[in-house]
């Protein structure tokens, strides 16, 4: 999978592990999506939406079925999202790792922190990923 | 009364007419005399102009434990800045039997934050963004990062009326001592009026009173909140704001529907 051109790849990696989130949870961020996991996707940037109260990541990726899946990263405001223009720029493959979302069946995401696809870490927050204040 | 007066005399006419005459002489006499005595000088107005910083530079983010905290750990950093004690006292809203039943149907999606309607006090001035205080002789302005919101308070002792009422209240100041004194009413309901963290409402009999002083270079606020259709009691909270960096400007929020309710979607639905 990993020889193809385009890398249509994600997986839950480590559903349950406790995530070292270095703000307390939000209620409205916890209700949407589950603080207490992670989840990594990969894929093809297809847009990025860099607005506020938040900012949105879209990935073009693929379940472990090998089914096409869209992953929506939310991110932070606009002011904490000037990297993006140069490091996540449509059509890149990179590496999500991420509090899931809640709905069944949903492939939200958020507090990512993102790479490359051969590891090497993307943007500001290389170590851990925060929730964005709501 | 007009016969005792057709009575009177010229001569007497003329003596009542002196009389008077000197008595309203002595009188600003005396009044200027009261003016002349030294008046107590009228304190400063405190200077709170400026951008101030709201981020977690200053104080915790805003969360389920944060301004409002039913319990806190020994040392965890309240809203102003400082360290809780060992024996920390809860903040936290007491709720009458309508506010609990509203909190215990809450629905986040209701939340008019994902359509973009601006938060309000008490929440507004903890969010995480910073604000920019300008002083006018007749009005103080809080011009909000978070939602492009401009809060006018009056200082010239106008009152709402019945047709002032708006998402921010009408709000109403003065100087007391080193600081501002604000009253806001007016409010509209508002599903997350008072906290979104914790799904409190706030009704159009919610008052919000704040106090906003300057402490060395922090500027301190505190915010008391009373609500008779939800809270059994008045709810309050000190917080802080650092000075921004020099040179600071605000900029525009332009919050964007599409960014905004995108995440609605991943809440499990409660009700059908």
């Amino acid at each position: 999978m990993a020889g193809r051109s385009r890398i249509l790849f994600a997986s839950v990696v480590a559903a349950g592990l406790a995530w070292a989130s270095p703000v307390i949870a939000h209620h409205s961020a916890a209700a949407a999506y589950d603080e207490t996991k992670k989840v990594e996707a990969q894929g093809k940037v297809t847009r990025v939406l860099v607005k506020n109260p938040h900012s949105w990541v879209f990935l073009e990726g693929a379940d472990a079925k090998g089914e096409k899946v869209e992953w929506q990263i939310e991110m932070g405001g606009v002011t904490s999202m000037a990297w993006t223009k140069e490091a996540l720029p449509v059509g890149a493959v990179v590496k999500a790792v991420g509090h899931p979302s809640r709905a069944p069946g949903s492939h939200g995401m958020t507090a990512a922190v993102f790479s490359k696809a051969d590891g090497t870490p993307i943007g500001p927050r290389s170590g851990r990923g925060e929730a964005p204040p709501r | 009364m007009r016969a005792s007066i057709a009575r009177l005399s010229p001569k007497r006419c003329a003596g009542i007419v002196a009389g008077a005459l000197l008595l309203a002489a002595t009188s600003g006499y005396a009044a200027r005399a009261l003016h002349a005595q030294p008046e107590t000088a009228a304190p400063p107005i405190p200077d709170l102009t400026g951008v101030w910083d709201g981020s977690r530079r200053s104080h915790p983010i805003n969360s389920a434990t944060s301004p409002w905290a039913k319990t806190l750990p020994e040392g965890a950093i309240l809203p102003d800045g400082t360290a809780a004690g060992k024996n920390y006292v809860s903040n936290f809203p007491e709720l009458n039997e309508r506010g609990l039943a509203f909190q215990k149907i809450f629905d986040e999606p209701l939340s008019p934050k994902y359509d973009c309607q601006p938060s309000t006090p008490p929440a507004l001035p903890y969010d995480p963004f910073p604000v920019e205080i300008t002083q006018w002789p007749d009005r103080v302005l809080f011009r909000y990062e978070k939602d492009d919101q401009l809060r006018t308070v009056w200082l010239d002792e106008r009152q709402p009326t019945a047709r002032d009422y708006g998402v921010q209240g009408f709000s109403v100041g003065r100087y007391e001592g080193n600081a501002l004194v604000m009253d806001t009413t007016n409010y509209v309901f508002d599903i997350t009026g008072f906290d979104d963290y914790n799904g409190i409402p706030s009704s159009s009999q919610k008052k919000v009173k704040e106090r906003y002083w300057r402490d060395g270079e922090q500027l301190k606020a505190t915010v008391t909140v009373e609500d008779p259709m939800f809270l059994r009691k008045p709810a309050s909270y000190t917080m802080r704001y650092l000075p921004a960096p020099k040179g600071s400007k605000l900029k525009a929020f332009e919050c964007d529907p599409e960014a905004a309710r995108l995440s609605v979607q991943f809440i499990p639905p409660r009700y059908k």
